[in-house]
């Protein structure tokens, strides 16, 4: 091979591993040493079915956290998303119930339940964009909106999914696991979106919003429609976690608010905006499950397992971090 | 007759009226400049044609039809496209990425055509190949460009919407010779095509090399609109100033006294992109770098104040012969580092005027405990000496104009009462009026012992006012030119590395 | 300023009319105690936020919580031992604050996931110290501190509260270091080229936050007797909103304390008057989610792209 292809090979070969344009790559890297080290600590967890658990639990953090970056990519956050979930939990179990427990009914369920997600997230990007609030105050507001709704609706944690909801979800279609199915759907979806001109549209709005707007970019409609997206994502994220746990409970979504912004800085996003990729937000999902299941199955002392695990996961933050920075 | 008409525009930004019954005609196949002091509207009345400011009053016609311009996509619409003197690029972005922000070229519905954009922006790079330097590929991030590569990146940018009506607002502020001489042959051309064209400029051999008709803003109104052939520089000025004054660069040719002290010795300097500079200053000398943009002489300034870190070389300071290893040290050692971007570097917006005025003196003094009445008290004589005009110390200094902004910084620095003032281009977007204020300050300094270090982009205002100049070509020093060797010729000469 | 000031005479009337005795001195001081809680963290915050940088302090919750069982195992009921617990809730507070200001400047974490990540920590060293379970218990001395009355029937939390507030007063309006505050949360760059020490200041600004946390600490612990897991976990978003709605905008630069006292003490009137027109908890929260979006209009909205 000729000196001058040789070199391009090289070349070539780097720019694939540039962090500025792949800057999921650490994130895929921890998720593989955390997944192995896991499986070395506890063999079993090695085994399909524990990897199709771990997939079910992660799935909703996961869901959450794609949804989140698509706002931070734009600058934004969105700390409304776990009132999102627990409203669009509440709302679907109930529009179920009460619609008698037919696969109609399910269908309907999860219809509204989507439908709640988007009008949640389209009341955030109204905020946001039109009137212009600061993002972290309006969503918090809001967020409180929500989960006060959703303690409105139900006020008592316990109203039972219908059967064939739960049991669905935690079945197999074609002798592949429905939460695998929804994983690879929502993969798809998400490169997809990559190649649509909304995204790079939105990284050039989170990178330099004055220059987006003086390019003649439609600024509010994509931080709307960012929100939006992320709504959307809750609800699925939402719909995912009652199928876990078959039942409504408006305090549902409590504590996965702030795992989301902590899974899309671990995955590389930049919370300034303008950098980063929802699929590094995946594995920054995952690699916060794997981190409670590492301390878990390391043995550490009940009374610890928290330090440490909060220990970790700063570290890795500040790793995530100074990924984006490059 | 105007492809573009502009009538009885009006704006205000609170209290400021920027734009007052103003107007503008621009035909097809013309170069138009408009020209006007700081403040005088330019800026504002070529964002409201953009889309980017919307007018209190006013018509806009295009091709004879009013049209209504609510947002930057309607002028786009309308076939304007925008060079904009801040620059509307995403540093985060590639430059290809920010070429085609909006005019994307899609293949399937919302996809994004990667072949074609490649292509296309290809083609417009290499018209500029030669002269912009290394760093600069279609992948390049713009973060991590120059400032002047930065400029061209808008310049392609503009170019790749294909507008009808192209504005340039300051296009040519950092680019050296070679670059400017491509930008107007391209300019030519889009001319030739039959392009509108707008130009914004303060230099005065660029208008008069590039422009066709002129128009003259001041105080907000069209005060004229004249064929560039029929009139010349100083008319230009007398029309911008609306009163006779002397112009800049006939400079007192009063022999200074320059003490024969010398107070900095700079041996072998080194810094990213600086290499092996030395240099002494003496007592009361002010000091010019001169040579090409982005050569060495901001990076040094800022070396010399702190604010960057060397890699090698001493700086000797009397009473010191450590290298400042930050501005507090500088500071304290009786510096003084003005800058040219003083929205940037400088002025602390919100803040009262006091504030910003003492800013750097409670370095210079380790004060902790403050009596607002002893600071007015210490930065009175200098708000005196410098004339400056506003309404009360505790008034943020968002409300003094742009020129009584940088008289403030400026007042900030004196009040320090330093011994060397570094002047890193500190004239760049100043009205006239303001700049000849500042002249006298400096000469004044000068003669009660001051020594400056001043860096411009203007060869006239270097050469006017310097006893000394340093060029600078690469990172080092090329030439020193002093008495009857200061000419542009001799500057340009040895900044194009030309051995006499 | 003028603004939030309006806004708790009006509430104040309101809740008057819903429920007399609502604006009553005994009931006002009582509000006022909770303000004092609430407002002496949030100078903290204030603080934080000044600095710019999208300055911001998560962990004062967490703070809280654990400083308030320090302080409690330190004192144990007694007297003499009040002091003591102070200084060990209070150093302990500074000590994770200047944690959190070298995460931000050394390692230049965004404040926001920094102190997010301490907060987990700090939450985490909070379970390990005491396995789930509580302990300690507030002084007596220190709980009539807080909810008798000291002088003119004015418990002595107010007066510790005016002193605070006098002192960011003079902090940030008659020191250098508090026109330095002012100059990084508006342009940094331009006050590093005045030589300012941007990233030793924010260590400082952090290290507060955290003292003040810590120093709250030991309030509330006065103000419920003994602690339980989490019960710091309620000042935090209110911290933060209390800072805003006294007109300090999160991007920082300028804004004043007595602007976020008057924010805390809106917040206590408004959480107070949700509970006392017995709304149910949904409904509190709704109307207390609505009236902040509400406040939003007025304050710190971000600026128009086209002007």
């Amino acid at each position: 091979m000729t000196r001058v292809a040789e070199i391009s090979r090289i070349r070539f070969f780097f720019r694939r591993l540039d962090l500025t344009r792949r800057p999921y790559l650490p994130a895929i890297a921890v998720t593989l040493l955390l997944f192995v080290l896991n499986g070395f600590l506890q063999p079993k967890t090695l085994r399909p079915v524990a990897i199709v658990a771990d997939i079910s639990t992660y799935l909703p953090l996961i869901l959450l956290a794609v949804g989140q970056t698509y706002v931070v990519l734009a600058s934004d956050i969105d700390l409304s998303v776990g009132g999102i979930i627990s409203l669009v939990n509440v709302v679907t179990v109930s529009v179920m119930a009460a619609l008698g427990e037919s696969q109609g009914a399910i269908i309907a369920g999860i219809l509204v339940g989507l439908l709640v997600g988007i009008i949640c997230g389209g009341l955030n990007g109204f905020c946001v964009a039109v009137l212009r609030f600061q993002p972290i105050v309006s969503t918090f507001a809001s967020g409180i909106i929500f989960a006060g709704f959703a303690l409105w609706i139900l006020p008592q944690a316990g109203l039972a999914a219908p059967d064939a909801y739960w049991e669905t979800y935690g079945d197999s279609l074609f002798g592949i696991p429905f939460v695998l199915w929804i994983l690879v759907v929502m993969a798809v979806t998400v490169a997809l979106i990559a190649k649509l001109v909304f995204s790079r549209s939105l990284l050039a709005v989170g990178g330099n919003i004055q220059s987006a707007y003086q390019s003649g970019l439609s600024v509010p409609r994509l931080r709307i429609s960012a929100y939006i997206l992320c709504g959307l994502f809750s609800a699925t994220s939402a719909l995912c976690l009652t199928g876990d746990t078959a039942s409504g409970d408006p305090l549902l979504g409590a504590k996965m608010t702030l795992g989301s912004v902590a899974a899309v800085v671990l995955g590389g996003t930049a919370l300034s905006g303008g950098r980063g990729n929802p699929l590094g937000s995946i594995f920054g999902a995952i690699i916060l499950g794997l981190i409670g299941s590492v301390v878990f199955f390391a043995g550490v002392p009940f009374e610890y397992q928290n330090l440490v695990q909060g220990l970790i996961v700063l570290a890795a933050l500040a790793g995530g971090v100074t990924v984006a920075r490059r | 007759m105007g492809v573009l008409e502009v009538k009885g525009v009006n704006k205000q930004f609170g209290a400021v009226v920027a734009l007052e019954n103003a107007e503008l005609e621009v035909r097809r196949g013309e170069v138009h400049v408009l020209i006007g002091s700081n403040g005088s509207g330019k800026s504002t009345l070529c964002k409201i044609i953009a889309g980017s400011v919307i007018p209190d009053a006013g018509e806009i016609r295009i091709g004879g039809t009013v049209t209504a311009i609510n947002g930057p996509r309607d002028a786009a619409r309308s076939g304007i496209g925008v060079f904009y003197q801040e620059l509307s690029l995403v540093p985060q972005l590639s430059v290809e990425e920010n070429l085609f922000l909006t005019a994307l070229p899609r293949r399937g519905p919302g996809m994004v055509d990667r072949a074609a954009m490649r292509h296309g922006a290809e083609a417009l790079v290499e018209r500029f190949a030669e002269v912009i330097g290394d760093g600069f590929t279609l992948d390049a991030l713009i973060q991590n460009l120059r400032s002047d590569q930065r400029q061209i990146a808008e310049v392609l940018k503009v170019l790749a919407t294909d507008a009808r009506i192209i504005i340039f607002d300051e296009p040519t502020s950092s680019l050296d010779k070679r670059q400017v001489t491509v930008f107007f042959n391209l300019v030519r051309e889009l001319r030739d095509m039959g392009r509108a064209i707008i130009f914004i400029s303060h230099r005065m051999d660029e208008i008069f090399e590039i422009g066709d008709r002129v128009t003259v803003l001041r105080d907000g109104r069209s005060v004229e609109c004249l064929r560039i052939a029929e009139t010349d520089q100083d008319a230009l000025v007398q029309h911008m100033v609306g009163s006779r004054i002397a112009p800049v660069s006939a400079g007192h040719r009063q022999v200074r006294k320059v003490y024969d002290e010398t107070l900095l010795t700079v041996e072998n300097l080194c810094g990213n992109r600086l290499d092996d500079v030395s240099f002494e200053l003496q007592r009361g000398e002010i000091l010019g770098f001169g040579g090409l943009h982005g050569q060495g002489q901001s990076l040094a300034l800022r070396i010399l104040f702190g604010a960057e870190p060397a890699t090698k070389g001493n700086i000797r300071l009397t009473g010191s012969s450590r290298r400042s290893s930050n501005p507090a040290e500088a500071i304290r050692k009786g510096m003084a580092y003005l800058s040219g971007d003083r929205n940037r570097d400088g002025v602390l917006l919100t803040r009262p005027i006091l504030e910003n005025l003492v800013a750097a003196d409670l370095t210079k003094h380790k004060r902790f405990f403050l009596s607002p009445r002893c600071l007015v008290h210490k930065v009175s004589p200098v708000v005196k000496r410098l004339k400056m005009r506003f309404s009360g110390f505790t008034a943020p200094i968002s409300s003094l104009s742009g020129g009584n902004q940088q008289k403030a910084i400026i007042g900030r620095w004196l009040t320090t009462q330093p011994n060397i003032l570094l002047m890193d281009d500190p004239t760049k977007g100043i009205d006239l009026h303001s700049k000849t204020d500042l002249y006298e300050i400096m000469r004044e300094l000068a003669a009660e012992g001051v020594s400056i270090i001043l860096y411009s982009s203007e060869d006239a205002e270097l050469i006017g006012i310097a006893d000394r100049i340093l060029v600078f070509s690469g990172g080092r020093i090329v030439q020193q030119l002093e008495g009857r060797q200061k000419t542009t010729f001799n500057l340009y000469q040895a900044a194009y590395g030309v051995t006499a | 300023m003028v603004v939030p000031c309006l806004l708790v005479i009006i509430l104040l009337i309101l809740g008057e009319i819903a429920s007399p005795g609502f604006a009553s001195p005994g009931q006002i001081i009582k509000l006022l105690t909770l303000a004092a809680l609430l407002g002496i963290v949030a100078a903290g915050q204030n603080l934080v936020i000044l600095g710019g940088r999208e300055g911001i302090d998560l962990s004062v919750g967490a703070i809280i919580s654990f400083g308030a069982v320090i302080a409690g195992n330190i004192m144990q009921g007694t007297n003499s031992m009040v002091a003591p617990a102070i200084l060990g809730a209070a150093g302990a507070g500074l000590g994770i604050g200047i944690l959190n200001g070298i995460g931000v400047t050394i390692l230049r974490i965004p404040p926001l996931v920094m102190t997010l990540g301490m907060m987990g920590v700090v939450q985490g060293a909070l379970v390990a110290m005491t396995r789930g379970i509580p302990s300690g218990n507030a002084a007596p001395a220190l709980s009539d501190f807080i909810t008798q009355p000291v002088l003119a029937g004015i418990p002595g939390i107010l007066f510790v509260w005016v002193g605070v507030g006098l002192i960011m007063a003079w902090l940030l309006s008659r020191t250098a270091f508090g026109y330095r505050i002012y100059a990084i949360g508006t342009n940094e760059r331009a006050a590093k080229l005045t030589g300012v020490s941007a990233w030793r200041m924010r260590i400082g600004l952090f290290g507060l936050s955290g003292f003040f946390a810590g120093l709250t600490s030991v309030f509330v612990l006065g103000y419920t007797g003994n602690s339980f897991i989490g019960v710091g976990d309620q000042y935090m978003l209110p911290s933060i909103i209390a800072v805003v709605l006294g007109g300090t905008p999160l991007s920082g630069g300028h804004g004043s304390y007595t602007g976020t006292m008057v924010g805390a003490f809106l917040l206590v009137i408004l959480q107070s008057i949700l509970i006392t027109l017995q709304m149910e908890e949904f409904g509190r929260q709704i109307v207390f989610g609505v009236t902040l979006l509400v406040l939003m209009l007025f304050y710190g909205r971000q600026r128009r792209l086209r002007v």
